[in-house]
């Protein structure tokens, strides 16, 4: 009994052989180039969840008083200048993620592929760098203001001075400056690391397994 | 010269592929999980595919990684499936079937197919496709003696799933 159900079954599926909807060649590549499309698609997404976190904190923290000190301090137009100019380079840079992954997602060739993982993680290692800078500025900018206009430091700075200190003071104050620099710089790397580090690594990933493919 | 191997690969594999079509129909229940194990199984052929001499026929090393590519999956991923969604199951006929009785045994063996396990289908799957033993044992990499019990007891489970 079971034979013949067997055989029933058997003939039915060499006769339904041909009744598969057939897939493409151009889906076939597009198959092949899911993995390193969906990397670059995340790359894309952190970035502008990235992008949205930080202005979220900058006008959550940017309220009357510290426009009032900006004014104080009279660095208003010059901080309007520097933050506008930093807005359009990290759009400029989330651009950047988008063409590249525009470009992953249609590319219908491996070599191509290739350069346009090496592309991307260019862009992302650049994207890192801009952004430590930045905070390096920033961190530099705030010390110096401190040093200008806190009423506190400035009677500390004199008090020394006046003790004949001066020296001692400057190397201070140089050695706490670069002290909480690369503090703030080790954190963000790590932030950053832990943010694309492991997109980066998949991606390197993908890329040797196409370069064992292209002898 | 990679995009020769790999123009060379997505052309055997596009007249190649109701291989794949045809073990995603055993292994999966439905048009989105027929895909994405397609779209597995044609990742894991290009992986393995530098490694592809052209000893063997292209079909015959593509029967082996797409099997063991569905072995491992469905491992990893249905523990905890074992219920037969009727209505997707339906897929499984052909549509220009004419005998009401027929379709029905076969919608029933489909489905009592569907319930064994991983290894037991990759062995219907090549008995499906009318291969003998020795190619049996050596695309799933056991014995023929052991092919041929294991199919034995796949038919004695068959049955039971059959009339319980």
């Amino acid at each position: 009994m079971i034979m013949k159900e067997l055989d029933l079954l058997k003939k039915d599926w060499q006769k339904s052989g041909n009744s598969f909807e057939q897939v493409s060649e151009a889906e076939i590549y597009k198959m092949l180039h899911r993995k390193s499309s969906s990397v670059v698609k995340w790359i894309l997404i952190v970035s502008i969840l990235e992008f949205l976190f930080w202005s979220l904190l900058t006008i959550c923290f940017n309220d009357e008083k510290y426009q009032e000190k900006l004014q104080e301090y009279d660095i208003e137009n010059f901080m309007f200048i520097m933050n506008s100019i930093n807005y359009l380079i990290i759009i400029l840079f989330i651009y950047l993620f988008y063409k590249n992954y525009k470009t992953i997602s249609t590319t219908d060739s491996t070599k191509q592929l290739m350069i346009s993982i090496l592309k991307t993680r260019k862009t992302v290692r650049n994207y890192i760098w801009y952004n430590l800078a930045v905070i390096t500025i920033s961190i530099i900018i705030s010390i110096v203001m401190l040093f200008y206009h806190n009423p506190q430091f400035i009677s500390l700075m004199d008090n020394a001075i006046s003790k004949g200190h001066k020296a001692l003071f400057i190397a201070i104050s140089v050695g706490v400056s670069a002290l909480l620099i690369s503090i703030m710089i080790g954190l963000f790397w790590i932030f950053y690391k832990l943010l694309y580090g492991i997109l980066l690594r998949k991606l390197h990933t993908n890329y040797n397994e196409l370069k064992k493919i292209d002898l | 010269m990679s995009d020769d191997l790999e123009q060379s690969f997505v052309q055997q594999l596009k007249a190649n592929q109701n291989i794949i079509h045809k073990i995603c129909r055993l292994y999966t229940n439905g048009n989105d999980a027929h895909k994405d194990l397609f779209q597995e199984i044609t990742i894991q052929l290009w992986k393995a595919f530098p490694k592809f001499r052209g000893e063997s026929k292209f079909s015959t090393w593509a029967y082996r990684v797409a099997l063991n590519t569905s072995i491992t999956l469905y491992r990893k991923s249905t523990r905890t499936v074992k219920t037969v969604d009727y209505e997707k199951q339906q897929f499984f006929i052909k549509q220009e079937e004419y005998n009401f009785e027929e379709e029905e045994r076969l919608k029933l063996m489909y489905q009592a197919v569907y319930q064994l396990n991983d290894i037991e289908k990759a062995l219907v799957f090549m008995y499906l496709e009318d291969k003998d033993y020795a190619e049996i044992s050596e695309t799933l990499g056991i014995s023929e003696v052991n092919a041929r019990v294991k199919m034995n007891r796949i038919k004695g489970k068959l049955k039971k799933i059959l009339n319980p």
